[in-house]
């Protein structure tokens, strides 16, 4: 009952690794480059969910903040930084998203101080089953999480900007050739991706605490699901969050707290290893 | 020289990917519904000319004229609003997408559903396969979905490099004859081929690049009985 309590717990963590992860491979399938900014993005939309929840009091507003704000941020960093870099090469990219997340770090430190702030929710008694404690507010969470996912998966799969976004991360060229605009592409990839990582951002906050540091320490578990579930997949993304925050919680009681981030990287290899495309990458994807 | 409509005019075509011209003063006329061979050994410069009419061609100076209009500066992804349809020599499916996924992400095709029926019944092998992923097609389904991708827009010149590359020997007649259906269509074509007796065989005209230039042309059973085409492009399968 012990691990299945810590598997309940780690799938709230798994799934907002999951979100990240899903940002990560979205801009690497798509942009072609690995983002890292994606973590102080997140830290925005916590910050930005902060602020319409302490304005408000209400949740769906702290989410409506975090999506609209961090989707705004997203597509104005495209617009003004990525955008002009079009066809450098990946490490450029790369190292410029870096700069992107420092720069956007040491503003939200500048803006709102070092003080770890906190969501005031209001406290519930927890959900006892077959000896499982769950708290509601995870389950919420969870909810929040799951139409996140739901939503992104239909853009991606229902929609035609959809279609030509998995058009244009399966082959750019001929994307291109079949009239495919790149610009309209980019501009839906940089807002979808913001929203994805404000829900990720309000989620971590919510459960953790909110500082400019915040979605800095989630960057590497992001990266290492977006790997493991196969660069470029977005539904490997989400499983491999899932698995890993899964892991890292039933790793706690072997590693203590503060080494279980490292099981992330344990199971990355041993995936890696057996699997080298991840779980659910594809030959041809990897480019 | 027949007196159909001209679709596709080039003059003094230059260019490449570096420093280096790969292209280098090509001339070429092809005119409406009739089919037009590109021949010519490995690196005369064939693909790098298709690349260079539907615009994936870095750095290119000239004139390409498609139904009177200078495209040279046009982007790649409004050449399609030209009439261009094309199809690469690899990767010309989205692997990752469905058939009809591949036919729905095409952009500017007014009545886009009708259209993709239209496909289905040129292509009926598709229209049974219509849900699954164009990854786990063989060489043959992979071209006739590349083919219908490409005539989705209901181009009026299609451009085609070395359409035969990737399939099986049994499926390379198979091919041809449909590229040979494309004038019915109303389509003209330019085929960039290495099997050039048989993608003369289907032609109306011939070009045989050497060097980046256009070496010899003509009409395209005069090119097959010509000893110096043969010359040309010969060493190749044939």
């Amino acid at each position: 009952m012990f691990y299945a309590q810590l598997i309940v717990n780690g799938l709230v963590q798994g799934l907002i690794v999951g979100l990240a992860a899903l940002a990560v491979t979205l801009v690497f399938g798509v942009a072609r480059f690995a983002n890292a900014a994606t973590g102080d993005t997140m830290t925005f939309g916590a910050y930005a969910a902060l602020i319409g929840h302490k304005a408000t009091g209400s949740l769906v507003v702290a989410g409506g903040a975090a999506v609209g704000a961090t989707a705004l941020l997203s597509l104005t960093v495209y617009a003004l930084v990525f955008r002009k870099l079009a066809g450098r090469s990946v490490v450029a990219l790369l190292v410029t998203s870096i700069g992107v997340g420092f720069l956007l770090r040491s503003v939200l430190g500048i803006v709102f101080g070092h003080n770890q702030q906190l969501f005031t929710v209001p406290l519930v008694r927890p959900i006892r089953f077959n000896g499982l404690i769950i708290n509601p507010f995870d389950l919420q969470l969870a909810a929040v999480a799951a139409v996140a996912l739901v939503g992104v998966f239909l853009v991606l799969y229902a929609t035609p900007i959809g279609r030509r976004m998995r058009a244009v991360a399966d082959n750019r060229e001929l994307a291109l050739v079949s009239g495919i605009r790149p610009e309209r592409v980019m501009i839906a990839l940089w807002l979808l991706v913001g929203a994805v990582t404000g829900v990720a951002g309000m989620m971590l906050g919510m459960k953790t605490i909110v500082s400019p540091e915040l979605g800095w320490e989630m960057l590497l578990p992001a990266f290492a699901a977006a790997i493991l579930g196969g660069i470029g997949s977005p539904v490997g993304a989400v499983l491999a969050g899932l698995l890993l925050g899964v892991a890292q919680e039933l790793s706690t009681p072997f590693v203590g707290f503060t080494y279980k981030l490292s099981i992330s990287f344990v199971v990355l290899l041993l995936v890696l290893l057996v699997r080298p495309r991840g779980l659910f990458g594809r030959l041809e994807g990897v480019r | 020289m027949s007196d159909a409509k001209p679709v596709l005019e080039i003059r003094n075509l230059r260019g490449g990917y570096g420093e280096v011209d790969i292209l280098n003063g090509i001339d070429l006329v092809l005119r409406e519904k009739e089919i037009l061979t590109v021949a010519g050994t490995n690196g005369a410069g064939k693909s790098t000319l298709a690349k260079a009419i539907v615009g994936l061609l870095p750095r290119v100076t000239g004139e390409i004229r498609v139904d009177g209009q200078d495209i040279l500066a046009v982007p790649t992804y409004r050449r399609m609003a030209h009439g261009i349809g094309y199809v690469p020599q690899v990767s010309n499916v989205f692997a990752a997408l469905s058939i009809t996924e591949n036919l729905q992400v095409v952009a500017g095709v007014p009545d886009r559903k009708r259209r993709i029926e239209e496909m289905f019944a040129l292509f009926p092998l598709l229209g049974e396969r219509r849900r699954a992923r164009a990854g786990s097609l063989s060489g043959g389904e992979r071209q006739q979905l590349a083919f219908a991708r490409a005539l989705m827009s209901r181009p009026t010149l299609m451009v085609l490099d070395e359409p035969t590359a990737a399939l099986a020997p049994a499926k390379v007649a198979e091919a041809f004859a449909l590229i040979a259906r494309l004038p019915s269509l109303g389509v003209s074509t330019l085929i960039v081929e290495q099997r050039a007796r048989q993608s003369l065989a289907i032609s109306d005209w011939g070009s045989i690049l050497d060097g980046g230039k256009v070496a010899l042309e003509g009409a395209a059973d005069v090119l097959l009985a010509d000893p110096r085409a043969a010359a040309l492009y010969l060493g190749q399968a044939g």
